[in-house]
């Protein structure tokens, strides 16, 4: 009996059986048709629902045959995983997506049983095995469309669903038109036999008929460019309708595709041009997009394309096993955020991305907001995350680079358009006009957000990545968010003893370079993050995140894979986006910051997947053990991980992004998060051992180190902001670890993770220091700074402390870490990047001093008269560090040990260095020369330049040291154009301007679209006719 | 005699779906486009129809022209028979709502021409 | 240019429907499913017309589907058209033009016989050409007659819409019934067969066949009276 109350045919009987009755309900009393809808609706989710599970647990699929006959006689209809799945899935997005339209579907009982009725299409058309059937449910589901279109009245929208039917219609046409062709030439009607026959399907007539019906699902699937009138729908109907022709017509035409691909294994690359094209072409144009929904339109249509694109793929590749975890991943994904993102536009109704800014104080909106971008990014943790990542693996094995390519540069192009809208959200503007929704609003886009959370766990099941450790950041996070209504300092210290805890539970077992990495970036962490006690505002949301990056941090440290590098390298990225975000003036400067490191990490992501083939496993450990010629995937990774840490000419968004974060995230970013690229190209720099081009990589690497430090230097020098300067500091400190790196041998990495622990702690107290300064004069300017040593003592001396250590001078850490550079560049040979390495530690010098000088050592300015001490909150997490510089220093065994056992895995052969102590390489190679004449070039150059300065004529203004680098400053202004700035800006232009050249085939023209849409058939028959003949 | 019937009939349900599919492209009045829809849409249900003749076939209804056990022999495909019905009743309800929209149309901007509805582009 | 690609387009499909048209032999016989069909729908269903057999059981998923899709159009032409009748009804100076003498009494003699035709269609699908959706097509298509005659007659939507409802609903009730009963949804053998031939005989056949009829009637009948106002 229960059985057969959940018998999948139910599905029909509730949807037509009730779309019948409403009308006669409405006769008896008014408010019974709703409550009907309401029972169909969800009988009908349930029934997918209740046999879904049980296919999951094993049952078998169940077939439905109606009219007392078998098939072919009669139609039959399938309920098997897959159909379970999507059926499922759709169901409940139609549930959520009434509740969104539910003040309009209330008063109008036809708009009830048209959308009862169009649900039920749906299903219909994923569970069929008829061809003819099919057409008759995409002729129910489009219907029931152009009805619930009509509901808006407004010209626009009438015109535009005008145009959808044209379109649509022609379309279906071809389905009627194939579907008959094939009955004359095999006799059969049925999918299952059709498939089991399609050796007959040829000749003239049978092959014209094939793609006819391929032609109708591709075109249903909207294909650039044959998809104007689709896009004219998305902007004008009711977002709620949008919602559910984005993701469930789609779905359904989509189905149909799948189940019907056995009979286009010859069309397979076709599948994948046509959605490979309009994946990459709907998102460049999503560029210029300004209204919500239209460009929600071109997001939708370029996500069917990578399902489009993904299925043709892994199907010719053979690759069934992987299908459930990227298509129902994707499709999942794109369901609910896609759908979620048009509910909420709905309830935001702003139409002008814009007018988004009306949103910004809005914290648990922002929060929804969010979490769907992250889910259509393909982030992690979501669904869309783990399936992109398996495909990339799939095609890297089957190398189809070209695809990758493509596939990660429309991801990064719709990351673009979908965060730009976000940073309109995230400031508010003066003229907004309050938003008023209310929860019940919401609840639509809030739920698709905890559907795609639960669909995260299972799709990292799907990928073997599911554990509750790789989990645990986001965990943590989020019951941190739930306290998130204490007050601020509570949160930073539940934060700390979270991070504390969980933190050492989660590198308990790494061991080697991981747990060296671990313990000095989760120890730095701690300490850097407990500044954020001198704050007492609440800070919503900030501490949750903080949790996630320090947690995830661990995690990578832990990773055993490089899936689950990947997972806990994304996440960092986001944490860190997120709080930059929340800095006042961060405005701009966020977007780069996440658009360059979704770049790096599509970088590493092709570079993984070539690493992992190449080596033919996921394990990171292979990295050090493989001996495979791995050189392009050794510069993807490095060059991934390059740009994460600002190397020269990927360094434009790090300014901006240190600079405009708040002050304590400054200092973690600078000195604990930066390390966690330097940490990736220790893991993968090994690769280039393997062949003489990796090394020659290696040796480029080590010029792109050294020119970044020279570069980072000169532009320190420049700067007027404390904290830019700070930041092109870090940029130019981490260029000396790259190069030391890139030296590939056992003094250059011991160096380098020497330099790493120099600059955590160098940096987090400069940023702190700085912080505190801020905090006192409110202002960030060095020439409206100046004697706080008297003021401000003790940050007075841990930052001169801390200066001595990053410029090198004796007798502080900072000394050993140069001197090791430089005897290990001159061991190997590498005498220009000597050269290169002194010139920068020349400039080094001169912009440090200039930053003491102008804080602590000038005259007072006006801002600097009446000032206390830095809290004692900031000055803490300082003299620890400065504690840990003065035992670095003095002795250096208790870190060199660890060192020098962690490294000796990888280079214990070549050994040039045989494990010496620190004061044994101070004595072998005598450095007291080498650094007094450093000293003295420092001091004769700035001998010189004093002299030039004082004997320039033109000079009007006085003297003094900070009109000393002024000087300077403005003589160098004509030849230090922001060439880098200029080139991404010029592509940034370049992409906008093909974006509007090629949105010009979306002439708003219905007769075009549907010549489109004719010339796009002729174009599919061509390539068939040209494919069938050539091969 | 010369063509077959069936191809005949054929070629006439392809000419008319292409005169309908000139009507749809080239003619502005929307009620014209959707006479082109029209066309398009008989012109298929010919075609439907002609692919289930045989030759000499007769109607696949038993009576006193069709005796049972002649059926299987000498009446054409009933299969293209029952589909064409169901796509005349598809066909008439898409022109139906096409139709309701021109009415709405027309009374949102009081015009028929396809050339007024370009709202939404790029 | 859009003429000459609009051109080009028709003409380049000429050529794909030449090239069907060119491989297309006509057949000497009809497919295996077809003959089965042909063998079956007489002796199993007891229904000489062997697509309306195969419309209504076989096949009867589609049908209900198309009755589905009819009832919809209904359904959204009133949500498009609906509310107009106030706006138009009220413009002054628009006297409801007289129809000619010759469709007044034209009407009055062929309007019965209409009717009656249709509901003959509808009676006699199972057995001669003809069917529930023929036969309401006639009927509806008497229902423009009538008001293009008499222009004033207002059709009575409340009945009209609780007769197709009520149609629709029975006739998913069969295809419940020949779950319950018979061998699967829709199988029309919950009637016994009867006699070939006959008019009561088919099984459920000629009921659905009625059902189809009324409601296919009324829908379109409701469609037309809409597209008045």
């Amino acid at each position: 009996m229960v059985e057969a109350l959940f018998q999948p045919l139910n599905i029909f009987l509730l949807g037509l059986g009730g779309g019948f009755l409403i009308p006669l309900l409405y006769r008896i009393a008014k408010p019974l048709p709703a409550l009907a809808f309401i029972t169909a609706l969800c009988g009908i989710a349930a029934v997918s629902g209740v046999n879904f599970w049980a296919l999951r647990n094993g049952q078998p699929a169940i077939e439905v045959y109606t009219a007392g006959a078998t098939p072919p006689i009669s139609i039959n209809l399938r309920f098997g995983a897959w159909e379970g799945f999507f059926t499922f899935c759709v169901n409940i997005a139609a549930l959520l997506g009434a509740w969104q339209l539910w003040p309009r579907l209330r008063d109008s009982y036809a708009a009830l049983l048209l959308y009862l009725i169009l649900v039920m299409g749906i299903n219909g058309m994923v569970m069929t095995r008829d061809l003819f059937n099919l057409f008759v449910f995409l002729e129910i589901v489009s219907i029931a469309t152009y009805g619930l279109l009509g509901l808006e009245r407004g010209p626009a929208a009438l015109a535009a669903s005008f145009k959808y039917i044209m379109a649509t219609v022609i379309a279906s046409s071809f389905l009627l038109l194939g579907s008959v062709l094939l009955y004359h030439v095999t006799g059969t009607l049925n999918i299952d036999e059709l498939i089991a026959r399609r050796e007959l399907i040829a000749g003239p007539i049978g092959t014209t008929a094939l793609i006819f019906i391929l032609a109708c699902l591709i075109l249903e699937l909207k294909p650039f460019p044959a998809n104007g009138w689709g896009l004219d729908v998305y902007e004008t109907a009711p977002a709620g309708i949008a919602a559910l022709v984005s993701v469930g017509v789609s779905a359904g035409v989509f189905f149909a595709l799948l189940k019907l691909l056995p009979l286009f294994e010859n069309h397979l690359s076709l599948i994948a041009v046509a959605g490979g094209a309009t994946f990459l072409f709907s998102n460049l144009v999503g560029l210029k997009q300004t209204n919500v929904q239209r460009m929600l339109g071109y997001s939708s249509i370029a996500q069917m394309g990578l399902m489009m694109l993904a299925l043709a793929l892994l199907q010719k590749q053979g690759a069934a096993a992987s299908m459930p975890l990227v298509i129902g991943g994707l499709f999942a994904n794109h369901l609910f955020a896609k759908a979620g993102l048009f509910w909420l536009a709905g309830a935001v109704q702003r139409t002008e991305v814009a007018g988004w800014s009306t949103i910004a104080g809005r914290p648990f909106v922002l929060l929804v907001f969010a979490l769907l971008l992250v889910a259509i990014a393909g982030l992690p943790p979501f669904p869309g995350f783990w399936a992109k990542w398996e495909l990339v693996m799939q095609l890297s094995g089957a190398q189809l680079y070209v695809w990758i390519a493509l596939i990660l540069l429309g991801s990064l192009l719709e990351a673009a358009y979908m965060f730009g809208w976000f940073k309109q959200a995230t400031r508010a503007m003066p003229g907004d006009l309050p938003v008023s929704f209310t929860a019940r609003d919401l609840l639509p886009a809030a739920g698709g957000a905890v559907l795609l959370a639960i669909g995260s766990y299972h799709a990292a099941q799907l990928a073997g990545a599911a554990s509750l450790w790789l989990f645990s950041p986001l965990i943590i996070g989020i019951v941190l968010y739930a306290l998130d209504w204490l007050p601020g300092r509570v949160k930073c210290c539940l934060m700390l003893l979270a991070v504390l805890g969980v933190g050492n539970w989660l590198i308990s077992e790494t061991t080697g370079m991981s747990g060296l990495f671990a313990t000095v970036l989760l120890g730095g962490g701690l300490v850097v993050a407990s500044a954020a006690l001198y704050r007492q505002d609440s800070r919503p949301g900030y501490y949750p995140l903080m949790a996630v990056l320090l947690l995830s941090i661990a995690t990578m440290m832990r990773a055993q894979t490089s899936l689950e590098f990947f997972f806990s390298w994304e996440l960092i990225t986001l944490s860190s986006y997120f709080m930059i975000a929340q800095g006042r003036h961060a405005h701009p400067h966020a977007l780069p910051f996440l658009l360059f490191s979704l770049t790096s990490a599509f970088c590493l992501l092709a570079g993984f997947a070539l690493a992992d083939a190449a080596n033919g496993t996921s394990l990171l450990q292979a990295f050090r053990t493989g001996g495979t010629d791995a050189a392009s995937a050794f510069a993807l990774l490095a060059l991934g991980f390059l740009i994460k840490a600002g190397a020269i000419g990927f360094h434009v968004w790090l300014p901006g992004a240190y600079a405009e974060a708040d002050d304590d995230l400054s200092a973690m970013l600078s000195s604990v998060v930066s390390k966690v690229a330097i940490f990736g190209l220790f893991m993968v720099t090994y690769l280039a051992i393997g062949s003489q081009v990796g090394l020659e990589l290696a040796h480029l690497m080590g010029w792109i180190g050294m020119l970044t430090t020279v570069i980072g230097a000169a532009l320190a020098f420049r700067q007027d902001d404390v904290k830019r300067l700070l930041a092109y500091s870090s940029m130019s400190q981490l260029g000396y670890i790259i190069t030391a790196i890139a030296l590939m041998s056992h003094l250059g990495w011991v160096t380098a993770l020497y330099l790493v622990a120099n600059h955590l702690m160098v940096k987090g107290i400069l940023f702190l220091a700085v912080a505190g300064v801020i905090l006192r004069c409110g202002t960030r300017r060095l020439e409206e700074l100046g004697g706080l040593a008297r003021r401000m003592p003790v940050t007075f001396v841990v930052a001169v402390v801390a200066l001595v250590s990053m410029s090198g001078l004796p007798p502080l850490a900072g000394f050993g870490g140069k001197w090791l550079l430089l005897s290990a560049m001159v061991d190997k040979g590498w005498y220009g990047l000597a050269a290169a390495g002194i010139l920068a530690t020349l400039i080094g010098l001169l912009y440090m001093f200039r930053l003491a000088h102008a804080l602590f050592l000038a005259p007072p300015q006006a801002a600097a008269v009446h000032v206390r001490e830095a809290p004692m909150q900031l000055l803490l997490p300082q003299i620890v560090l400065v504690g840990a510089i003065l035992v670095l220093s003095f002795q250096p065994k208790l870190f060199m040990d660890p060192v020098s056992t962690a490294i000796d895995p990888y280079f214990a052969s070549t050994l040039v260095w045989e494990g010496m102590s620190l004061e044994t390489i101070y004595g072998y190679w005598n450095p007291v020369p080498v650094m007094a004449a450093s000293i003295a070039g420092a001091g004769v150059l700035f001998l010189i330049g004093w002299t030039v300065y004082r004997l320039d004529q033109g000079r009007t203004a006085a003297t003094g040291i900070a009109e000393f680098y002024r000087y300077y400053i403005k003589i160098s202004q004509p030849w230090s154009a922001p060439l880098a700035t200029r080139a991404w800006e010029s592509i940034a232009r370049l992409g906008t301007v093909s974006a509007e050249a090629t949105r010009r085939v979306y002439t708003g023209d219905g007769q075009m679209y549907v010549l489109v849409a004719l010339f796009y058939v002729l174009f599919l028959l061509s390539a068939n006719f040209i494919a069938g003949h050539a091969g | 005699m010369g063509l077959p019937v069936s191809t005949l009939l054929m070629t006439t349900g392809f000419l008319l779906v292409l005169i309908g599919m000139w009507g749809i492209l080239r003619h502005r009045n929307i009620l014209r486009i959707i006479i082109g829809f029209g066309l398009f849409d008989t012109g298929l249900h010919i075609v439907m129809v002609a692919t289930g003749y045989i030759t000499g076939g007769t109607a696949p209804i038993i009576d006193t022209a069709l005796g049972i056990e002649q059926a299987t022999t000498r009446a054409v495909d009933p299969v293209p028979s029952a589909l064409v019905v169901t796509a005349i009743v598809i066909g008439f309800s898409v022109t139906a709502i096409m139709l309701a929209f021109a009415i709405r149309i027309h009374d949102a901007r009081k015009t028929l021409s396809i050339d007024a509805l370009t709202e939404s582009k790029w | 240019m859009k003429a000459a690609s609009s051109l080009l387009a028709v003409l380049l499909f000429g050529a794909v429907f030449a090239g069907i048209v060119g491989g297309y032999g006509e057949r000497e016989s009809v497919s295996a499913l077809a003959e089965q069909y042909l063998a079956m729908v007489p002796r199993e269903l007891g229904a000489p017309n062997v697509v309306t057999g195969i419309l209504i059981t076989y096949r009867g998923f589609d049908t209900l589907g198309e009755v589905a899709v009819l009832f919809m159009v209904a359904a959204g032409v009133g949500v498009l058209l609906g509310g107009k009748d106030t706006t138009t009804a009220s413009e002054p100076g628009r006297e409801p033009r007289r129809p000619s003498e010759l469709v007044g009494n034209g009407a009055e003699i062929t309007l019965p016989l209409i009717f009656l035709f249709g509901a003959y269609v509808i009676k006699n699908g199972h057995l001669s050409a003809g069917g529930g959706f023929q036969g309401g097509a006639v009927v509806a298509s008497g229902t423009m007659l009538l008001m293009l005659a008499l222009p004033a007659t207002k059709l009575n939507h409340g009945f009209l819409g609780v007769t197709e409802s009520l149609a629709g609903v029975v006739y998913v009730g069969i295809g419940i019934l020949g779950l319950v009963f018979a061998a699967g949804f829709l199988d029309s053998h919950i009637l016994p067969l009867g006699e070939f031939g006959t008019l009561i005989s088919a099984g459920a056949i000629p009921v659905i066949s009625a059902l189809l009829g009324v409601k296919v009637g009324a829908e379109l009948s409701v469609i037309i009276d809409r597209f008045r106002n």
